[in-house]
């Protein structure tokens, strides 16, 4: 509220640097003090090529805020929302940069209690040091690198101690390696080749991959990077079909992985196609096409709720409200929001004061069920509950060809320990 | 797939890469040839063509995977997205000419330069602002045909690929040779003092130069998308840089030298991915472009620049 | 009413009048002062920390457009991959002081570990590890170095292509470099990004994750390139620099080595660039390659197009307009779109307002500021090349004393101090040309020729056009290399020197079709010709040292005294833009530029093309009073009356072959002369 405020005074100074500054200061307006706000912010990268699926996840989050709003708030609180966009021109991307700023707009709004996001690890490096000199907690509903809540950087992501880095979905060193053991357990995989798309999340997920399939036994025969910019993947495919592995494993979003799946279809449809949750994705299955994208396996790092009956009123409303369908992603930023939520409402109930210091051992104290099933953090922040589903694509011809929720089939859990 | 068949098919595949480069090569260094801009907008002039003829595709009935059409229906299809989308694309580097390039044709310096770089950027911007960020479907229309050449596959698209290629090169090739325009071009590229005190329309030459350019880079953008089944915003720019040192290496200003110069870079590039790690292709085609204008700056066909002082 | 408002306008013409009264320098003081004190108290009064990180984040950026600025506006090299170095900088200062790099404990870091440049780390179970921990006050310089080096290594294999492959071939380093990032792990920790980069500590107080720190950091750094770049800009370095954008070719000719000195761009520009990394990646404490891709430097390339090339003010305006764009007024201009969108839609009815406020509710200028920029780009290069604030570059008055020097009749007033040459042995050829010969292709330009140029005498080179007269004095001058054949000045051979040594060693030549520095003054025309005759390099020019603030003061006053030899056609347009004079002064300027650089023997090619008689007449008897100043001239022109009136010598060139040489009435006899000039026919008629 303040913030638009302040900023539409600051926008009659354009061009003015000086005087828009000491408007910014003027244009601060109090909070009505007749009705107890706090504020959860949303950080997510909503301009650029992570535009999609970050709207899918702040639908998501926001659909959480105004369900909890229509119930009567959190403990006697109404809840506010800031969102704050980590995308910029500059990177056309997410920007760790913008990220930082977002970070410190936060921590400078003391109505900002927790954060829900950010979406990409890389915005989550350059966080995670403002947010815990603040100790303002964030729960991302997307973020898997798994250095951020390592105890081993411990000294450099959480410098004052307490895990303030929570997540509802697990960490790339579940997701890539789960999936290696899924291949090779049901899928009979026996060599493989390794494709990322240089990102911060397809490298990390595609090297867990790969430590895990060397380490139970299935032969790696090689691993390269693509250019998501390049359009031509024939060549790294023709050389992957020259040496025939059982299955390639992408690791990627879906810039690349549009391309390479056309391309394996083309070149060397026979091969299995197996890659992680960057491959669920409405664009994936629009831009590849039915039958070229059918057969692909597809990991999400949580477990999969969307077709249970108890969730098929959610999707139905988030589908009505946003006019798009939820990702899985929606629906672990919506439960980042219940966990908030409940936090506050175990702090108010317990008397104490609402603020950052006590939502955050709140928070860490979660113990509730939701969407996607129980949720609760390990001292690190990373949620105890470790599953990955597996998907596998197969056209569902009633529905529309960029359904997530119906083009994607689940098929189980892959299994955190190999069978043997 | 013996190796040496996975080598026959990575030249299959880099003929085809590079074909698709020569024609866009042709537009680089006809227009260095004439005016001597490196213009970037080429490279967006190229990707808004291959939106164009999914559109056009879409408007014939064409969506998706799925319609595969043979026959009469096939030929005529195709040739009227291609007639369309070289006409659209000519005529927006003719636009793109008249409108701001013009005015800045006698201005010494960098001012052309960087125009075009502010016209690329809003192509390119247009586009994703209006179509938006993911890759698209591109319609195919083409049946699933695959000739056997030992181990290697060579598929219907490939081929046609490079048969549209050459009929364009060779039409430009007898335009720039026997008609009437193509002699002023050639007069024009030369001297251009000389030929406008010929009684040359400089301005005619230059914008039929932009046009068949342009027009190439059209066609060159319909057939990335019936090649790759998928066209994206961001497609000229990887195409447009590696077209660009296709020009330099066949030397800039020469006709023949681009379309060489397209194929051998779409073979360095397969076979270089083949070979090292595709991780490093960007790197090595930058190493070539670099070594060429260090070394042999008029590459290999190129003409001797004169310098005028 | 019409009384009140003239009233009005006639205060505030007053007002404007008083305004324009004050001294530009003190305005510009008055302004800089105000908005220096506005900037520092921006913290104090903007307490959020989001707003003084924005705020940091375009300080960055302006640094960055800063050092760009060299390179573009200054040497006019287009670099297209400026982000390359922002990247060598950010990697260099996280290889010296974060988390990456961590080779095992020897006897070897031992003395590094005293200097507290690494720390050694104990971890149970495994070997000893060393920590990176280079103060950022030391890492800062450092990785400005390493970019400077980089700079040289990309700059020099490429300095010598025209301006627009230089523009490509760095858009290629600006591509290599984040792809090696990615693809060098132990370095860059690769797609993942580094992690833990130190804050700068200052007297053991660490910036940590503050903003404000950054933020006069940034102050600092801006105030200090701001410093560096207008002392380089007017200094000797600055004026070869924008020669070199002006005329490369000419640049040569006033002795600029232009490898060495595009380097030196590159370099000063590269560092700007590092230095700036170090301090983006320690505020960061982490970095990805994705920070550093070509929209990074067309971001940066709009601000100096925006701005204004080469203006120092304009740049750094445009750079925190832009950012400030970007972080702040989009968002809320969108928001108002929407607003209005919503209004549209709900005050009409109607399917055309439902469209529209359709579209305006999806407008989104944040994503459209790309577009903006390409719009940018387009319309300031058509409509306002100077940018926003147009490079002016202050230019000291002339006193009244200076401005009454009168016109010389009869030749210059001798003594001209500033140009007489040495004494050379009269009795040794100045110039001798030996069997030269030039190919272009199968066509021979210059056949054979042998000439020889006394001296202290003045010769005249004749002959139809396509004769080869031009190429002589280009392959003279180093401009052209011969096929074949020797050049000997003073008897040493200088065949095949680059153009900028043959003018060190004293020959100095004017172009026929005039080759000035258009948008630079007269005077500063004349200064760059005294490039090889000075010594000022980039550190004593920012440092203004004695000595180079002596020989700066020298300088000037050899081109007061060099202008002042031509009385008042050029002395009062000392600082006038070149481009802004007549033909025949502008002739008078290159002929005053060639002497600047002391010449030994003077080269003119057609110094009288499109004079009136009298002015013919004036030059004549000036290009003959440097001879009796000692100067040896060697001259092309086609007026044979002053050719007759004027050389010792006359030498015939036709098809590049020498068909006569003497006095003028030896070659007006000669029937191969006559054949050359008037065809055959006419001869024998």
């Amino acid at each position: 509220m303040t913030k638009i405020h302040r900023r539409q005074l600051m926008m009659t100074t354009v061009g003015a640097l000086a005087l828009a500054t000491l408007a910014g200061s003027a244009g601060f307006a109090p909070v009505q003090a007749d009705e107890k706000l706090v504020t959860i912010g949303i950080e997510l990268p909503l301009t650029g090529a992570d535009a999609d699926s970050a709207t899918r996840i702040k639908n998501g989050a926001i659909m959480a805020i105004e369900d909890a709003n229509t119930a009567g708030g959190a403990g006697g609180y109404k809840i506010a929302v800031t969102v704050l966009d980590s995308g910029t021109s500059t990177a056309g991307q997410y920007d760790p940069a913008q990220a930082a700023t977002n970070a410190k707009k936060f921590v400078a709004d003391p109505n900002v209690i927790a954060i829900v996001g950010p979406e990409m690890s890389g915005e989550g490096k350059a966080m995670t040091p403002i947010l815990s000199a603040a100790n303002l907690a964030a729960v991302t509903p997307s973020s898997t690198n798994p250095d951020i809540t390592d105890p081993k950087f411990a000294a450099l992501y959480k410098p004052n101690g307490k895990a303030i880095y929570f997540r509802t979905v697990t960490t790339d060193a579940y997701q890539g390696p789960n999936m290696a053991n899924y291949m090779r357990d049901t899928l009979k995989v026996k060599s493989v080749y390794i494709l990322d798309d240089s990102g911060a999340y397809g490298v990390g997920i595609a090297d867990h991959y790969e430590a895990q399939a060397k380490k139970i036994g299935m032969n790696v025969m090689g691993h390269d990077q693509l250019d998501p910019k390049e359009a031509d993947y024939t060549t790294i495919i023709t050389k992957i079909k020259g040496l025939n592995p059982d299955a390639i494993y992408y690791g990627g979003v879906a810039q690349a992985g549009v391309k390479v799946a056309k391309q394996i279809y083309d070149i060397f449809p026979t091969v299995i196609k197996c890659g992680g949750d960057g491959m669920v994705d409405g664009g994936i299955l629009s831009g590849v096409g039915f039958p070229a994208i059918e057969g692909w396996y597809v990991t999400q790092a949580s477990p999969h709720v969307m077709d249970d009956a108890a969730m098929s009123d959610w999707v139905a409303r988030y589908t009505k409200n946003y006019n798009m369908t939820p990702s899985d992603y929606a629906i672990t930023a919506y439960d980042a929001v219940s966990v908030i939520v409940d936090s506050i409402k175990r702090v108010s109930a317990s008397g104490q004061p609402v603020n950052r210091d006590t939502v955050r051992d709140a928070i860490q104290g979660t113990k509730i069920d939701t969407l996607q099933g129980p949720v609760s953090f390990d001292e690190n922040g990373d949620m105890l509950n470790k599953v990955i589903s597996v998907f596998e694509i197969h056209h569902d011809a009633g529905s529309a060809e960029d359904d997530v929720q119906h083009q994607y089939k689940y098929i189980g859990v892959a299994p955190e320990s190999p069978t043997s | 797939m013996t190796y040496n068949d996975v080598l026959l098919q990575q030249v299959i595949n880099g003929v085809s890469l590079g074909a698709m480069y020569s024609l866009l090569a042709l537009g680089f260094t006809m227009v260095y040839g004439i005016i001597e801009l490196i213009n970037f907008a080429h490279f967006n002039v190229f990707m808004v063509g291959s939106f164009f003829s999914r559109w056009v595709l879409k408007l014939t009935g064409l969506v998706g995977q799925r319609v595969a059409l043979t026959g009469f229906p096939l030929v005529g299809t195709l040739l009227l997205a291609l007639v369309c989308v070289m006409l659209f694309c000519g005529l927006l580097g003719v636009a793109i000419e008249r409108t701001v390039l013009r005015p800045l044709r006698n201005v010494p310096g960098t001012a052309a330069m960087i125009t075009t770089i502010g016209v690329s950027y809003i192509l390119f911007n247009v586009i994703l602002l209006t179509q938006g960020a993911d890759a698209k479907n591109f319609p195919n229309p083409m049946p699933v045909v695959v000739w056997k050449v030992s181990g290697a596959d060579l598929r219907l698209r490939e081929v046609l690929l490079w048969g549209i290629s050459l009929l364009l090169m060779g039409g430009l090739h007898f335009f720039v040779r026997r008609t009437r325009l193509g002699k002023a071009m050639q007069a024009t590229a030369q001297d251009q003092e000389a030929a406008r005190m010929m009684g040359i329309e400089v301005d005619t030459v230059v914008m039929t130069t932009f046009f068949l350019g342009s027009a190439l880079a059209g066609a060159a953008g319909l057939i990335f998308g019936l090649y790759y089944n998928f066209t994206s915003y961001v497609i000229g720019y990887t195409a447009g840089l590696r077209a660009f040192t296709a020009a330099v290496l066949g030397g800039i200003g020469s006709i023949p030298g681009a379309m060489v110069g397209g194929v051998l870079i779409g073979l360095i590039e397969s076979l270089g991915g083949q070979l090292l790690a595709t991780r490093w292709t960007d790197v090595i085609i930058f190493s070539i472009l670099v070594i060429v204008l260090v070394l042999r700056p008029t590459g290999l066909f190129g003409r001797m620049i004169i310098r005028k002082s | 009413m019409t009384e009140s408002a003239g009233a009005k306008a006639r205060a505030g013409s007053a007002i404007g009048a008083q305004l324009r009264r004050i001294p530009a320098a003190q305005r510009r003081a008055a302004i800089l002062t105000a908005v220096s004190v506005l900037l520092l108290a921006f913290p104090l009064i903007d307490r959020n920390g989001g707003d003084i990180d924005a705020a940091a984040n375009a300080c960055a950026f302006a640094t960055l457009a800063l050092g760009l600025n060299i390179v573009v506006g200054y040497a006019g090299l287009l670099d297209l991959g400026y982000a390359a170095f922002f990247a060598i900088g950010a990697y260099t200062y996280g290889a010296l002081s974060s988390w990456q790099i961590q080779p095992q404990w020897s006897e070897f870091w031992e003395p590094f570990a005293s200097l507290g440049l690494v720390a050694r780390i104990h971890a149970e179970g495994v070997p000893d590890v060393v920590h990176m921990t280079v103060s950022f006050w030391l890492g800062m310089p450092i990785c400005g170095v390493v970019a400077a080096i980089f700079g040289v290594l990309f700059g020099a294999p490429t300095l010598r292509l025209r301006g627009d492959y230089l523009a490509i071939v760095t858009l290629g380093f600006g591509e290599i470099v984040p792809i090696v990032a990615r693809n060098w792990p132990y370095m860059t920790n690769g797609a993942i990004g580094l992690n833990g980069v130190a804050p700068p500590r200052l007297f053991g107080y660490s910036f940590g994750v503050e903003s404000w720190p950054f933020y006069y950091l940034g102050l600092l750094m801006i105030a200090a390139l701001i410093f560096i770049s207008l002392r380089l800009q007017n200094s000797r370095v600055g004026r070869a620099w924008m020669a070199i954008r002006e005329d490369e070719i000419a640049a040569a000719a006033m002795g600029i080595n232009r490898v060495s000195l595009k380097l030196l761009a590159f370099a000063v520009g590269a560092a700007f660039g590092g230095m700036t990394g170090a301090f983006y990646v320690s505020k960061l404490q982490t970095a990805t390659p994705d920070m550093f891709m070509f929209p990074v430097s067309v971001m940066i390339l709009v601000m100096i197009v925006l701005g204004g090339m080469g203006s120092v003010y304009g740049v750094v305006l445009a750079a925190i307009i832009l950012q400030l764009l970007q972080s702040w007024f989009l968002q809320d201009l969108t928001g108002w779109v929407h607003k209005l969108g919503h209004w549209v839609g709900s005050s009409w009815d109607v399917q055309l307002a439902q469209s529209i406020s359709g579209w305006l509710q999806r407008v989104d200028l944040v994503q459209s500021i790309e577009l903006i920029f390409g719009i940018i780009l387009v319309t300031m290069m058509l409509f306002r090349r100077q940018g926003l604030i147009p490079a002016t570059r202050p230019t000291p008055a002339l006193t009244l004393e200076q401005q009454t020097a009168h016109a010389s009749r009869g030749g210059f007033a001798l003594p001209v101090r500033g140009i007489e040459p040495k004494k050379a042995e009269p009795q040794r050829a100045m110039i001798e040309i030996r069997k030269l010969t030039r190919r272009y292709g199968g066509i021979i330009a210059v056949k054979d020729l042998d000439i020889v140029v006394e001296t202290n005498s003045i010769v005249a080179l004749i002959g139809p056009n396509g004769s080869g007269k031009s190429t002589t004095f280009n392959l003279i001058t180093g401009m052209d290399e011969p096929s074949s054949g020797k050049v000997f000045l003073l008897d040493q051979d200088i065949t095949g020197l680059p153009a900028h040594l043959i003018t060190q060693r004293g020959i100095a030549r004017t172009f026929q079709n005039l080759r000035l520095f258009s948008n630079m003054t007269v005077r500063e025309n004349i200064l760059v010709a005294m490039h090889s005759r000075t010594t000022t390099g980039p550190l004593a020019a920012v440092l203004r040292t004695p000595r180079s603030r002596a020989e700066e003061r020298e300088a000037e006053e050899r081109a007061i005294e060099i202008i002042g030899a031509f009385g008042n056609r050029l002395l009062p347009r000392a600082n006038q833009m070149v481009k802004e004079l007549s033909y025949a002064n502008r002739r008078r300027v290159e002929i005053a530029r060639a002497l600047a650089s002391r010449p030994k023997v003077l080269l003119l090619d057609e110094p009288t093309a499109g004079m009136n008689p009298a002015e013919t007449l004036e030059l004549s008897d000036q290009i003959r009073s440097l001879r009796t100043m000692g100067l040896t001239v060697f001259l092309i022109e086609h007026k044979l009356n002053v050719v007759n009136d004027i050389a010792d010598k006359i030498i015939v060139l036709d098809h590049g072959e020498k068909i006569a040489e003497g006095t003028a009435a030896q070659v007006h006899s000669n029937p191969q002369v006559l054949e050359a000039y008037l065809g055959r026919k006419a001869a024998h008629a």
